[in-house]
């Protein structure tokens, strides 16, 4: 079977579509694993044993145990407590809460290489806690977590391509359909195999402009 | 929950597969890890941007995009072999790891002092020889730790590999599922199994690092002074 030119550019259009939930799907569930490890972070930091156990929990299961596994489980699982969700925000919300996890490490790391005597300045300008955190440490964790935390988002872009396995229509799942329709696997999968490649760019971009500024 | 249990035999068999795949593609990285690493930190400035390109070629698209393509596509190019699914799993999740892995090694490599490869050269070792006698050894107790967490990712990797017939624990799993339609506790049964081989892995490689050239070097250094005489040290 040879390369067919008039194929590949009649399926284009479909994978577009997958391009499109792709981008969605890795902004809506970056958003969530940015924010919500931010949120973990300061949960395992300022607060109580329990809240600590809570984290450690959450930062081994996602560790621990394969996303595919999770995605299935919320996908079948739900359903038979009587929660139907659909697949999208499913995908998203998986691969949000699993990243969140790795993302809380990165602001806690990132926390440690605060010098203490900013806290303690803090603390002798009588500034409440609230204020300390909102307007010193989480200004200072976010600029030094930067590059750790766009890699983050860099893998669970590669990992979008596994929701194609509970029916969400990123490009992984729209070349298998259409290879599906026309027992055609050459042409769909090679052309997102570029796309996927070409869509890295701007990532690579985005890390070598901030190592050139701070390195 | 016995119902899921009956099928005992099966899943272990999967569970085999999935620990046979994993600890392939474990030694597969390691190995491909180290090649890479040395051609990212070599002198010839065209083998350094080569393999650049390569380890982005392979990292671009995920394992999954580049697992389908090798089973689904590659066989249809004039010449190209049909892989069987598990070795087109094996192959694809190890060139993964190694590309993972190369960084890890460079970095490794990077933090060996300059002046042990200047030594070397003083001494008249060959490039071979200073790399494969003192940098390496040296920058193993950097990269084992690395690469130990990049192994634990590379178990969860393989879960993936049903997606192209590989009999796995996922598998044999989805099936069992269809069978009794325990769907909780076999993700669960699932989740658990997973989570297990990680913490194995983890120790695995914890036990690793204690053998490691340099940290034994660094606790030889260490024990005469501890149990030396309180006098002797003053």
């Amino acid at each position: 079977m040879t390369w067919d030119w008039s194929y590949a550019v009649e399926i284009v259009p479909n994978l577009m579509v997958g391009v499109w939930y792709t981008i969605l799907v890795t902004l809506a569930s970056s958003a969530i694993a940015l924010i919500g490890g931010l949120l973990l972070a300061i949960l395992e930091i300022a607060s109580t044993r329990l809240g600590r156990t809570f984290v450690r929990f959450w930062l081994e299961l996602a560790r621990g145990v394969p996303i595919l596994i999770l995605l299935y489980f919320t996908f079948y699982v739900l359903p038979q407590l009587g929660i139907t969700i659909p697949a999208i925000p499913i995908g998203i919300g998986v691969l949000g809460v699993v990243y969140a996890a790795y993302c809380s490490e990165v602001y806690r790391g990132s926390l440690i290489t605060i010098p203490t005597e900013l806290r303690d300045a803090c603390v002798a300008l009588n500034l409440s806690q609230y204020v300390t955190w909102q307007r010193v440490l989480v200004p200072l964790m976010i600029k030094r977590a930067v590059p750790a935390l766009l890699n983050y988002v860099l893998g669970l872009f590669r990992e979008t391509a596994m929701l194609f396995a509970i029916g969400v229509p990123v490009l992984m799942g729209e070349a298998q359909v259409a290879g599906n329709e026309s027992f055609r696997f050459l042409e769909p999968f090679t052309l997102a195999g570029i796309i996927y490649m070409a869509m890295n760019l701007p990532f690579l971009y985005l890390l070598s402009r901030y190592k050139d500024k701070h390195a | 929950m016995e119902a899921v249990l009956e099928y005992w035999p099966v899943l272990i068999q999967g569970l085999w597969v999935t620990v046979w795949v994993s600890s392939c593609i474990i030694l597969g990285a390691a190995l491909g890890a180290i090649m890479l690493g040395v051609l990212r930190v070599s002198r010839t400035g065209v083998i350094r941007v080569l393999s650049m390109v390569f380890i982005e070629c392979i990292r671009g698209p995920s394992a999954l995009v580049l697992l389908f393509w090798v089973f689904y596509a590659l066989p249809l190019l004039p010449g190209m072999p049909q892989l069987s699914p598990l070795a087109a799993a094996i192959l694809v999740l190890a060139l993964d790891g190694a590309v993972y892995g190369a960084e890890i090694v460079r970095a490794g490599i990077e933090a060996v002092n300059r002046g042990q490869a200047d030594a070397c050269h003083a001494l008249g070792l060959s490039r071979f020889q200073s790399f494969t006698k003192v940098v390496l050894p040296q920058a193993l107790s950097q990269i084992v730790p690395a690469f130990g967490s990049l192994a634990r990712g590379m178990i969860k990797w393989t879960s993936i590999v049903s997606f192209i017939g590989v009999q796995d624990i996922l598998y044999v799993a989805n099936n069992v599922r269809a069978q009794t339609f325990e769907t909780t506790i076999v993700f669960c049964l699932l989740a658990v199994l997973y989570w297990i081989l990680t913490v194995l892995c983890g120790l695995v490689f914890r036990e690793l690092e204690q053998v490691l050239p340099l940290n034994r070097a660094l606790r030889a250094a260490r024990a005469p002074s501890a149990y030396a005489p309180a006098g002797a040290a003053q």
